[in-house]
């Protein structure tokens, strides 16, 4: 999953990247309230992790610019403002959540994935395409009970086309999804994968649309 | 907010006054007029008198063969007296008049006290061909009873009308300063927090800049809960960034792995963010000693010893990032500070110079006694300061964007206290020598 990182402190920015890298997120990491709003625009990230103290433009601005945009990325606001109207203006002005500095990594990335969740209308953390579960906060897919051992990159196509299940994505929007900034993609490498998570799960898990991209169906047909 | 009892009240006193203005000017009325009704009547009744005595000097020049006394004809007739004497002897007189002559006086007016214990007016007239002497007299009491009714009518509808009147100048005043109670009581309603400024529409005139007074007041009051707001704000900022940074760089630690690399470098992070907190933890406490204990002793400081040894003791933090520093500080430069202080104030001066300006740049340090006072000057070779940045120096936490270093915002504040402190002054501005920032410390000359 690619999540967008707003933090202007070096040292905290430096950490919560390599902590979320750590959890299995592509991070994008930006250090000021104009290029926090400029991508979150974008609209490419399943979520954002947003400190209110930005240079250039205030964190709350941002997120008000952001939501009368249409943007409807979850947003984590993660802040050292503790007092409750700075968290009641935070969740009115449409943050998702509201955490206060300093926060556990396994708990932001907890969060992160349960923003992601609930903003696709999931209420469980295990996606399921007949024998084929994939749990998203053990980074875990099996087949029919047995786990099945995916790379990271498989593993993120896997969960783009699932928890998008019944959406055809496209190469470039798998791309996005997946690949955070300072990553070459060569032309093929998402057929390469998909390759191999067909080998792996079986071939009618993920159809090719031609000329448009791939999707997983949100149920398998009935036999 | 009930004012005490011992407190004069507007309304008390308003009404006290224009009543106690009334009843004397009421007072004032009624003496001027018993006094002219009193004249008026003593006229009236003298002229009375002077007839009736003319009459019966007339009369007595007649017949005066034997002595009589004269009837009772009405029940109100004592209250008048005659005695008419020719050649000495009573002739004639009232029934009340005795043989005693009224008064000693021949001639004209006079007031007597009879033996009956009653005041008379009594006037005398004397003829001098036959010797006549005629004296009427009346009481002076029934004069005053005249006086008296006279007064009562006049007096009393205004004894009446005075509670009336008091009452209604009660209810007038309490109207006029009704804007007053109701200012009272929109301050009284409101949240305890609020400062927003009152209405000044519908405000009386005399109440108007009072209120803006009010207003003033509560902006500045407005102000400065924002500034503390904002402080606090701040402060948990700073404190909880590098916190949070530690916290994750551990955790990024641990969870490394088996990447060496990615460990060493959080581990390395965490290290830095420790020291970071520690510094900013030493500046809080600074300034906190500063700002509890404001009256330092200040005795006679060498500024160019304390330049050099602060310089000292910074050269490896700036020889770890390739920067020079240069003290030019040979001449021994008293000025009035306490020497533990005046090295935070250097100390701070270079760390910033420092810590602002890129690996490899040039620090200067100057002490010069030559100008009026002393002057100590930092100068650095790093970007300096555009006018807004220094327009804020001195907000606690304020820091100048996009720098990548990791200061705590408050080294200006803690200087600018030392300043105030010191009674010294500093002027920021651009360094002509070495192109950045330049900070001088000017210290007034002493008065020897």
């Amino acid at each position: 999953m690619r999540i967008l990182l707003a933090e202007d402190d070096a040292m905290l920015g430096d950490g919560l990247r390599a902590g979320l890298r750590q959890a299995g997120f592509q991070v994008d990491w930006v250090r000021d309230g104009l290029a926090a709003q400029r991508e979150l625009c974008s609209g490419v990230y399943a979520a954002a992790v947003l400190d209110l103290g930005l240079p250039l433009k205030d964190g709350l601005e941002v997120l008000k610019a952001v939501r009368e945009r249409k943007i409807d990325t979850p947003i984590l606001v993660l802040t050292a403002r503790d007092a409750v109207p700075d968290r009641v203006v935070g969740l009115d002005t449409g943050a998702d959540d509201y955490v206060i500095k300093p926060v556990d990594l396994h708990e932001l990335a907890a969060r992160l994935r349960s923003l992601v969740r609930r903003a696709l209308g999931q209420l469980q953390d295990t996606l399921r395409y007949g024998t084929v579960e994939l749990n998203a906060s053990a980074r875990c897919v099996s087949l029919g009970g047995e786990v099945v051992l995916l790379s990271m990159r498989e593993y993120d196509l896997l969960h783009a086309l699932m928890r998008n299940a019944g959406r055809v994505l496209s190469r470039e929007q798998l791309e996005q999804q997946m690949y955070s900034w300072g990553h070459e993609v060569e032309s093929n490498t998402i057929e390469v994968h998909i390759h191999h998570l067909r080998r792996k799960l079986g071939s009618e898990l993920i159809q090719t649309v031609r000329g448009v991209g791939y999707m997983v169906q949100r149920d398998p047909p009935s036999a | 907010m009930n004012a005490p009892r011992k407190q004069p009240s507007l309304q008390n006193r308003l009404l006290l006054l224009v009543l106690g203005f009334a009843v004397a000017v009421w007072l004032g009325a009624a003496v001027i007029t018993w006094r002219d009704a009193q004249h008026e009547i003593d006229e009236l009744l003298d002229g009375h008198l002077a007839q009736a005595a003319a009459l019966l000097l007339v009369q007595a020049q007649g017949d005066h063969d034997d002595v009589s006394d004269a009837p009772v004809l009405h029940k109100y007739a004592p209250q008048v007296v005659f005695q008419v004497f020719v050649e000495g002897q009573l002739i004639t007189r009232s029934a009340n008049a005795g043989q005693q002559p009224l008064s000693q006086r021949d001639e004209g007016f006079s007031t007597v006290r009879r033996e009956d214990g009653e005041l008379w007016r009594v006037v005398s007239a004397h003829e001098k061909h036959h010797d006549i002497t005629v004296l009427v007299g009346e009481k002076v009491k029934s004069r005053r009873a005249i006086l008296w009714a006279l007064m009562r009518s006049l007096l009393q509808p205004l004894l009446l009308a005075l509670p009336l009147f008091g009452l209604a100048l009660w209810w007038s005043v309490r109207k006029g300063l009704a804007p007053i109670r109701a200012l009272r009581d929109t301050l009284e309603r409101r949240a305890p927090h609020t400062v927003e400024p009152l209405l000044l529409a519908r405000m009386p005139r005399e109440l108007a800049p009072l209120v803006q007074t009010l207003n003033g007041l509560l902006e500045r009051i407005d102000q400065m809960v924002q500034i503390e707001r904002r402080f606090t704000a701040d402060a948990a900022h700073e404190l909880r960034t590098p916190i949070a940074a530690i916290r994750a760089q551990a955790q990024v630690a641990m969870g490394a792995g088996e990447d060496e690399a990615e460990r060493n470098h959080a581990l390395q992070t965490t290290l830095a963010g420790c020291d970071r907190a520690s510094h900013l933890i030493d500046q809080m406490l600074t300034l906190a000693r500063l700002e509890a204990a404001p009256a330092v002793q200040a005795g006679d400081v060498d500024l160019s010893g304390v330049a050099r040894r602060v310089a000292g003791e910074l050269v490896h933090t700036a020889l770890r990032r390739k920067q020079e520093i240069s003290v030019l500080a040979d001449v021994a430069c008293p000025v009035a500070a306490n020497e533990l202080l005046l090295g935070v104030l250097v100390r701070n001066l270079l760390d910033n110079a420092l810590r602002y300006s890129p690996d490899g740049a040039r620090v200067e340090l100057t002490v010069n006694a030559n100008a009026p006072g002393v002057v100590l000057t930092v100068q650095d070779s790093g970007p300096g300061m555009t006018q807004e940045a220094i327009a804020h120096l001195g907000e606690r936490f304020f820091r100048v964007l996009g720098s990548e270093q990791t200061g705590s915002g408050l080294g200006w504040s803690i200087v600018r206290r030392l300043l105030a402190v010191f009674g010294a002054q500093a002027q920021i501005g651009r360094s002509t020598e070495l192109g950045g920032l330049s900070v001088a410390v000017r210290w007034p000359a002493q008065p020897r």
